[in-house]
């Protein structure tokens, strides 16, 4: 079986960031999930967590917005257009080679 | 799955995972888009199968003791509510739960539709109180409660089916609209009949639709983005 190359994506072809883009990208469009929810869903330390966001979102594929509720700070993520496209380029791109056909 | 090390620059934006194919990393996206779903979105089997059973129990209360006494009993009657009031504090619960933490444009539909369906089923009670006070048998009092609560039901799944973009959802109203017919014209008692085997029978088989698609989809591994 044919290995994945390092030609695809590098901003998100790293399992960690892969997964934070996979599971925004299960949103609707318009909506966006809260740092808690998504770090307990990918099952990350806040940290780790925090480092890919910044680089996906210095790639411009996530935007990251931070808000208060009542008192306490919230930050709130969603995939931008340019991500979503890049995830969907990205999944296309891995049906090619499953197909051989790169 | 957390050893990207992302701390190193050397490392950073590399593949760490050049043991998986293709094939494994769509598999390992796919799970990871369901599991995402699973945990902001509510489960429609568990939603269809809560009103289901309700609708079931409920109206079957009803239709029993009408059988017999011409009118449904006091205690089928409070039966019947306290399967309603079940199946919408379970809906309630479960849904804020899986919610939770999104906001957007769908955390702002989901409590614009919540909210229509408290206001219509409140815009029914008065009607029904307005019907009884006009004068109307409770065999046309039967008819209407049974035939506005389907009518109401199904426009709103078709409804919800359009603004979530739910087929199946808005398929079960189509059907609702039919109980709602086929429960007015069955008069007393099967009229209670009807509510349970068409509306809350459509209720239980629409989760089972559900569930056999979630495990067809989950082991042949599904087309992208198939939901």
């Amino acid at each position: 079986m044919a290995r994945v190359p390092d030609d695809l994506d590098p901003v998100i072809h790293a399992p960690a960031r892969l997964r934070v883009v996979a599971s925004l990208a299960a949103l609707d469009r318009g909506d966006e999930l809260a740092f808690p929810r998504l770090r307990k869903l990918l099952d990350m330390t806040a940290g780790n967590l925090s480092t890919h966001l910044r680089k996906l979102e210095d790639a411009g594929y996530v935007q990251v917005t931070k808000t208060h509720e009542g008192r306490v700070p919230a930050t709130y993520l969603a995939l931008t257009e340019h991500g979503r496209t890049a995830f969907a380029e990205y999944q296309a791109a891995l049906m090619d080679l499953l197909k051989g056909t790169r | 799955m957390t050893t990207d090390p992302a701390g190193d620059p050397a490392a950073a934006g590399r593949p760490a995972d050049a043991g998986l194919d293709p094939a494994e990393m769509l598999r390992m996206l796919r799970e990871q888009q369901d599991a995402a779903r699973d945990a902001t979105e509510p489960d429609g089997r568990l939603l269809f199968g809560a009103w289901g059973l309700a609708w079931l129990v409920g109206y079957l209360a009803l239709w029993s003791t009408a059988r017999t006494g011409g009118l449904p009993a006091a205690w089928a009657g409070w039966v019947f509510a306290g399967c309603i009031v079940g199946a919408m504090a379970f809906t309630i619960v479960h849904s804020v739960t899986r919610t939770a933490g999104v906001r957007g444009v769908s955390a702002r539909t989901g409590a614009l539709y919540g909210w229509t369906w408290f206001l219509a089923f409140l815009a029914l009670g008065v009607l029904l109180g307005a019907m009884g006070n006009a004068g109307a048998s409770p065999e046309v009092m039967a008819i209407a409660a049974n035939g506005f609560a389907a009518l109401i039901t199904g426009l709103l799944y078709i409804a919800g089916g359009l603004a979530f973009g739910e087929s199946r959802m808005a398929a079960v109203g189509g059907w609702m609209l039919v109980t709602a017919g086929v429960a007015a014209f069955a008069g007393m008692p099967h009229t209670y009949l009807v509510m349970a085997v068409a509306g809350g029978g459509g209720f239980l088989a629409m989760a089972g639709v559900e569930h056999v698609l979630r495990v067809r989809r989950r082991t042949e591994g599904g087309g992208q983005g198939a939901r």
